[in-house]
């Protein structure tokens, strides 16, 4: 085996070039350790990019800064709102009239309230901060540095899982500071609020999962995340607005809304805590059709 | 016989319309740098991309250790200084670096001695913590050859790693390469042949999408004529032609350009003719800048045949 030394006329230091690498070698540790290892890396990077960079923070306060006020002034009050309408008679209530008395079927106010901003707000803001999964690396060439070092998929899936990540990350917070305020209103409501933060947390993620998969794949398709989200809200709109249309002249077409992210949004949003995992299928097998779709035009696309 | 590290096979690329490769083949063996030259648009960087798997190959056959270019059992093996990629603005150049070390299968704590490595050996040492935007386009280029160094890997594919470079980086980068040469085979695409002439033994030309190698230095000894390019001071370029043919074993004399001459002859009836140039020089009170065996890499790769 031999070790040998790079000198540098530079700085005069003598470093040991490869000694690290041959350690390496033999311990076997510079082999490529697979799709998940990668993928998972990647992600963890993603969730420090959050944390560590300009952009991500300013996104971290800003949106601290508007939950903070959906959470004392819309959301307060329309919880108190809501918790008066429980007391109302079954079916006169106002909710009710108005057709959304499935609030009403919540235990806790302020997430029956959180349920349905949440509905709204997330998918907007993942097609927002989701734009830029890969387009603006590969405009620069820095995915060739990475595509250099793992697999198309890995990098693909890996950004994809990050964004999911901080996603998750944003409802946590969100929802732990609704807790704590329906907790400090009324101290009994502990387990149940925790019971529906957890049934919100898990049907808001699958919710959101093909919305982030829609953006991975317009991500790996064009150049800047402002395109991406442009050709997003572009796609949704026409192919809600195509489908309906055209069921209207053919109603067996009415089945292709499957297709379109969010379509089951309206009935989730009459359905409450654990209920709304029924309809978890429609999403799930969007983001199928969607990553599908993603790792094809990754790995047709040049670096 | 030792299996080619690298083997290329009828390759051929496109761009909607136009073709960048054209029926390519070669192979290349673990060992002494090869170069890769050609004009502008010749279809370096189109081979060069096709080699790192940034470019999906459409035709032909191209593998590396007998793997397809991009294959994730390459991760740590193959690297690359790839043209015009930078990092990503946003995070410091540490981080970055220590993230591609981690992907190659490095704990955290290597991956961070591994990063201050690599930037002490283009010496960025101070780097670490700054942001690829504060970097000037030369240190950029020496950010980018750090990181194909990180690991140990035995294939590294460098595209114009020194245009940009002032000539103390220049020096610095050709040191690494004659330092990690054989045991890390390079192949460098490069537009500056007095560098590549240093460095390699091995040259792949392409041109117009086609491609032909020459092994330096093979030729001319196997030859019954031999060269010597000599580079002069300002002199009268009618009377050094004159003079210098009249040296015995000389066929001829050319004047390529500006004070340069190439003096062909025959080494049977005179072997040791730079003594003869030198000494023709001296008698005619002539000034010479440099002298050397062979011809330059550029008049034998693009003006041979003239």
């Amino acid at each position: 085996m031999t070790t040998f030394y790079l000198h540098l006329p530079v700085n005069n230091e003598t470093l040991q070039f490869s000694l690290l690498s041959k350690i390496y070698q033999l311990t076997g540790k510079n082999m490529s350790s697979g799709f998940l290892m990668h993928s998972l890396l990647i992600c963890q990077f993603e969730l420090k990019r959050l944390f560590s960079t300009r952009k991500g923070l300013l996104y971290l306060i800003t949106f601290t800064l508007v939950w903070y006020f959906i959470l004392f002034y819309p959301l307060r009050s329309a919880a108190d709102f809501l918790a008066q309408e429980h007391n109302a008679a079954a079916g006169g209530s106002f909710l009710d009239f108005v057709g959304w008395g499935a609030l009403l079927n919540w235990q806790v106010p302020e997430l029956a309230v959180y349920w349905h901003f949440a509905l709204i707000i997330f998918p907007l803001l993942t097609i927002l901060t989701s734009a830029d999964q890969t387009c603006s690396d590969r405009e620069r060439g820095t995915l060739r540095f990475l595509g250099l070092r793992v697999s198309r998929n890995s990098l693909f899936f890996g950004r994809f899982a990050g964004a999911m990540l901080s996603h998750a990350l944003l409802i946590a917070i969100s929802l732990l500071s609704t807790v704590v305020v329906a907790v400090y209103q009324d101290a009994a409501l502990l387990a149940s609020a925790l019971n529906g933060a957890a049934a919100i947390a898990v049907n808001l993620l699958i919710v959101l999962l093909p919305f982030t998969a829609m953006m991975a794949v317009l991500s790996a398709t064009v150049k800047s995340a402002r395109q991406a989200t442009v050709w997003a809200i572009l796609i949704w709109s026409f192919l809600a607005g195509i489908i309906s249309l055209l069921s209207s002249y053919l109603p067996v077409l009415e089945s292709l809304k499957i297709l379109v992210p969010g379509y089951q949004m309206s009935a989730l949003s009459q359905l409450s805590q654990w209920q709304a995992i029924q309809l978890a299928y429609i999403p799930l097998l969007q983001s199928v059709v969607l990553l599908s779709l993603g790792c094809w035009i990754m790995h047709r696309q040049k670096l | 016989m030792t299996t080619p590290i690298i083997q290329c096979h009828h390759l051929s690329y496109s761009y909607t319309g136009k073709t960048a490769l054209s029926d390519v083949g070669f192979n290349v063996l673990a060992g002494e740098p090869v170069g890769l030259v050609g004009p502008n648009g010749a279809g370096k960087t189109t081979l060069l991309s096709l080699l790192c798997g940034f470019l999906p190959v459409s035709s032909g056959t191209l593998t590396l250790f007998g793997h397809k270019p991009g294959a994730a059992v390459l991760s740590g093996k193959v690297s690359a200084l790839p043209q015009d990629a930078r990092l990503d603005p946003a995070l410091t150049i540490g981080e970055q670096l220590r993230f591609y070390a981690r992907l190659q299968g490095l704990t955290t704590k290597q991956a961070t001695n591994e990063a201050i490595r690599v930037l002490d050996a283009v010496s960025l040492n101070d780097s670490f913590k700054l942001k690829p935007d504060t970097l000037s386009h030369g240190m950029a280029k020496r950010v980018a050859i750090a990181q194909a160094l990180i690991g140990s890997p035995e294939l590294i594919l460098l595209d114009e790693p020194t245009a940009g470079l002032d000539p103390v980086n220049t020096r610095n980068i050709r040191s690494i390469i004659t330092e990690l040469s054989p045991a890390t085979t390079f192949i460098i695409s490069s537009h500056d042949l007095t560098e590549l002439g240093r460095l390699c033994q091995k040259i792949l030309l392409l041109e117009n999408g086609l491609m032909s190698s020459m092994q330096l230095n093979a030729s001319e000894h196997n030859s019954p004529t031999r060269f010597i390019t000599l580079q002069m001071e300002p002199s009268p370029a009618v009377e050094v032609i004159e003079k210098f043919k009249q040296l015995k074993g000389v066929i001829q004399v050319s004047n390529p350009q500006k004070n340069e001459y190439i003096v062909q002859y025959n080494p049977d009836i005179e072997a040791k003719m730079d003594l003869q140039v030198l000494g023709c020089i001296a008698d005619n009170g002539w000034q010479y800048r440099q002298l050397s065996q062979g011809k330059t890499l550029e008049e034998k790769l693009f003006f041979d045949g003239e």
